[in-house]
């Protein structure tokens, strides 16, 4: 676009031709009002609040649709700029309510805002104003149609980022209504943010619903730690409690949009199963104590049992990868000091043989420029929200995407799915890489020799070798893959020969942070699964929920329940569980409540603060580790703050941790195989307390699907429960394997 | 929800758009569904047309909702749709409609218990030039009066 100049009231500012006016005013920082134009949305044109005066051009111009060209004089101050944009708000509070004082909105309100500058203080309508029926749209968002000005941002947002248009304007003219068609209300995992976007009092947090006025609280900068994007958020607070959570903007991460796990997780950290004091066990009783009393008898029983007798081979170190990279780092520096090496947060794994080590190498918004994706074992949409938003926009600007998965889930975007049950796909990538050497005449490697490619091996290769910038995606479905390495192993050999991107989606929250501390056993430690069948006399937990955490549930449980066992638990929730195997109960500030980072896909370290004090006795885990290692005497934890913590990590080299094992084919499992998916809003601790998540559609589904091939071999039908789950018999799933998403614990994930 | 008869109706519309602006034809494909349904949309057949033509519910709902001649409650063998814009408001539609009310027992909007006749106010059918006038079916009847109405309306079976 060529340069140009332009005059805005008088001043002369550069711009590009075809800029629409809008843009330029506000990187100018000149004022327009405007309630249906938002800068990541299509422009609708439809409020006309926005309008200006333009020289030549007999009547005012919308500034949210008109591009500018050279020479162009606009005047939004004049007279006639004035009188239009006065006219225009009078038109848009005729039927607005007005009622201010009872709305949520009240104080953060775009309408209250501009009406207060261009409103006039005496209405001239006198009729009878429209009033919409109220409406449930489910749990999260509340609705006030009769405040709703028919800007249709959230229609826009709903069909244009969430990918799926949930709301319409129904009806014509003053019975235009903005809606859903269905009952169920709204159901994308990106809703919270129609919210956000909606100018008046119409769309607001259900949650939140009469809590506060939003001048009451302090709002600060935040990092939601649900997934690997590490959404950049505003925590609004009052009192010293989360109230609600906004999205933040940032470019290089979550744009201006968050997922609703992000947004309404906070709602678990008033859950009534927090820990709130220190407890020690005696002689099977739970005694609240204070804290130096509990972590005396922490001390004293890991003396008993693992330090005084140099047994700190005895002694297991197991975290929640949900944690901060500090409270990692602090714990895995604790135990390696006192000898210890048995560490692990990789709790969900089956075969840690069959671990997968593949790299991370693509930017968020490098992501969008790719033309080509294979996405292997995952449902983006729900286990990674706005890597999946950054993958729609790759498609909706021409990408081709195909994705390799058990079931056939609900894409919000078009591509290419493949059904492949989980002991295929190692095969289908080995044809792939096969067909890839070939044509680049390299030498095939022995354990491609008695592969023949299928004609999805023929295709997928096809595509990844005409692709200029293609990225290969791995997703968390394949952890428990008896083929895992081997499969994470071949998209490293493919990337490498068609010079594609990897990213690795298999892990979760945090876990970069952890593997960035090293926070898994060297040679001759034992990992997590070893550790359950070794006779081990001690475990310190960061935040662990084995029944839900753990793949090996059982055994872990089993482990842990030992007589002599002792364990120490740093929880930020409680349970009958947790009670049952712990032996001291440290309470542990959750998300929000402790300072630290999180290191993100992008592996960017992202720092927060502390945005309100954890509640009654419980402290920030790092404070609680440091206190611990002063009571052992050990050298090197005199911290004062978590970012001195941060200093001592962020400049060590990232762990390498690829293991490189051979590729190995053989190992073809003719069995049934399940796949077991947490439900979304069911993936960690804090958000299995959220309670309105829970009531979400989405936090609803619990669900073993299957084809009817399946149901018949397993013989199942509706109505049977498989692994505890509901059947769900839909032809959507490959055959001979079980989609598990499920809201239930999982001590049953063992029997698979 | 949708027969194969309408599905033929609809295809031939879908043909006449280019390839993947199948939902160019949701117009006539809302008139051909309602056709077979008693002359009326349910919220389920609206979302069968969406499916249909590979489009989300609300968009085919926007559509449906916008136009007067989509149905959405049931209406009677015969559709009175009586103007009431300018023309006809000023030669008098607003008493004719209220004497057309009277007469049958209905408020617009609504059917007869019969579920012979029913009446709605429409926009500007065109016909400015012998106002009042409304529609019934696909006929227009112009210039109307009271005792015009009455006769029309009881030669209705």
């Amino acid at each position: 676009m060529a340069d140009i100049k332009i005059e805005i009231d008088g001043q002369i500012v550069n711009a590009k031709a075809g800029e629409t006016l809008i843009a330029i005013t506000d990187r100018e920082g000149i004022s327009v009002p405007r309630f249906c134009y938002h800068k990541k949305l299509s422009t609708s044109a439809s409020c006309r609040m926005c309008l200006v005066d333009i020289e030549g051009v007999p009547k005012p111009q919308t500034s949210c649709s008109t591009p500018v060209s050279d020479g162009m004089k606009i005047h939004t101050q004049n007279e006639k700029a004035k009188a239009s944009q006065k006219a225009v708000m009078e038109f848009l509070l005729i039927n607005h309510p007005l009622d201010c004082p009872i709305c949520d909105q009240g104080g953060e309100c775009e309408l209250q805002d501009v009406a207060v500058e261009y409103g006039s203080d005496v209405s001239r309508f006198s009729e009878g104003k429209r009033v919409v029926a109220a409406s449930d749209i489910g749990p999260l968002i509340q609705t006030d149609m009769t405040r709703c000005i028919h800007c249709t941002r959230c229609v826009r947002f709903g069909s244009e980022i969430a990918g799926m248009m949930e709301m319409g304007g129904t009806g014509r003219g003053e019975d235009l209504k903005i809606e859903p068609f269905l009952a169920e209300g709204i159901t994308s995992e990106l809703s919270g943010n129609m919210i956000d976007v909606c100018p008046v009092g119409a769309l607001t947090s259900k949650p939140f619903r009469y809590e506060l006025r939003s001048w009451q609280m302090v709002s600060n900068e935040s990092i939601a730690r649900h997934d690997l994007t590490g959404s950049n958020v505003y925590a609004q607070t009052y009192k010293g409690q989360v109230k609600r959570i906004v999205s933040g903007d940032n470019e290089a991460v979550n744009e201006t949009w968050i997922s609703d796990r992000d947004r309404f997780s906070y709602e678990g950290l008033t859950h009534e199963n927090r820990l709130l004091t220190p407890q020690i066990k005696v002689e099977g009783q739970w005694k609240e104590v204070e804290w130096n009393v509990a972590l005396d008898f922490a001390i004293k029983g890991l003396s008993n049992t693992v330090l005084n007798n140099r047994k700190a081979h005895k002694l297991g170190g197991l975290a929640s990868s949900t944690t901060t990279t500090e409270e990692l780092y602090l714990m895995q520096k604790l135990l390696r000091e006192i000898g210890c090496e048995n560490l692990d947060h990789r709790l969900n794994v089956n075969n840690l043989d069959e671990a997968i080590h593949l790299e991370s190498n693509l930017k968020l918004q490098a992501l969008e420029q790719v033309d080509h994706a294979l996405i292997i074992g995952a449902n983006l949409r729900l286990e990674q929200p706005m890597i999946n938003h950054r993958l729609r926009k790759a498609q909706l600007s021409g990408a081709n995407i195909t994705a390799l998965n058990v079931k056939e889930f609900d894409y919000n975007y078009a591509l290419n799915h493949v059904s492949v049950a989980p002991n295929e796909i190692a095969t289908i990538l080995a044809g792939v890489l096969k067909i890839v050497l070939e044509k680049k005449s390299i030498e095939l490697p022995e354990y491609l020799s008695a592969i023949s490619p299928s004609s999805s091996s023929v295709e997928l290769a096809k595509d990844l070798l005409n692709a200029e910038r293609p990225v290969i995606l791995l997703g968390e479905h394949i952890i428990n893959n008896k083929q895992a390495a081997s499969i994470a192993q071949l998209i490293a050999e493919i990337a490498k020969q068609v010079g594609a991107n990897t990213l690795n989606l298999s892990i979760s929250a945090n876990a970069l942070g952890a593997q960035h501390v090293n926070f898994v056993p060297n040679s001759v430690g034992m990992n997590v699964n070893e550790m359950f069948k070794a006779e081990m006399r001690a475990f310190l937990l960061l935040d662990v929920y084995p029944e839900y955490d753990f793949h090996h549930a059982n055994s872990a449980i089993e482990a842990l329940s030992k007589e002599d066992v002792f364990v120490v638990s740093l929880n930020s929730f409680n349970n009958d569980l947790v009670a049952q195997y712990s032996d001291v109960l440290l309470p542990m500030a959750a998300m929000y409540e402790t300072s630290g980072s999180q290191i993100n896909i992008n592996h960017d370290i992202q720092s927060f603060t502390a945005m309100v004090k954890a509640p009654d006795e419980a402290k920030p885990a790092w404070k609680v580790l440091k206190v611990l290692a002063d009571l052992l005497e050990l050298p090197g934890f005199h911290y004062e703050n978590s970012t001195q913590i941060l200093e001592e990590f962020e400049h060590q080299p990232a762990h390498e941790h690829s293991q490189e094992t051979a590729i190995d084919l053989s190992q073809q499992s003719t069995a049934i195989e399940t796949v077991w998916m947490h439900n979304c809003y069911h993936s960690d601790a804090l958000l299995r307390h959220a309670k309105s998540l829970s009531m979400s559609t989405l936090g609803q589904v619990n669900s073993a699907s299957m084809n009817a091939n399946t149901a018949k071999e397993l013989a199942l039908s509706d109505g049977d429960e498989y692994l505890g789950v509901p059947v769900d018999i839909t032809e959507t799933v490959a055959d001979l394997c079980v989609f598990v998403n499920s809201n239930q614990a999982t001590n049953i994930r063992s029997m698979s | 929800m949708i027969s194969d008869n309408a599905k033929k109706q609809i295809d031939h519309w879908i043909e006449k758009y280019p390839q993947g602006k199948q939902s160019s034809a949701v117009m006539e494909a809302l008139k051909i569904v309602q056709a077979e349904n008693d002359n009326q949309l349910t919220h389920d057949s609206i979302q069968a047309v969406a499916d249909y033509l590979n489009m989300p519910g609300i968009a085919a709902a926007e559509v449906a909702t916008f136009y007067e001649n989509y149905n959405h409650k049931p209406v009677g063998k015969h559709i009175i749709r009586f103007c009431h814009n300018i023309s006809c408001m000023l030669n008098g539609a607003d008493d004719l409609i209220a004497h057309l009310e009277t007469k049958l027992g209905v408020k617009t909007g609504e059917v007869t218990k019969d579920g012979l006749i029913s009446v709605k106010k429409v926009e500007c059918l065109g016909a400015c030039v012998g106002a009042p006038m409304f529609q019934i079916n696909d006929k227009y009847y112009e210039n109307l009066t009271a005792d015009k109405i009455d006769d029309i309306v009881d030669g209705l079976q």
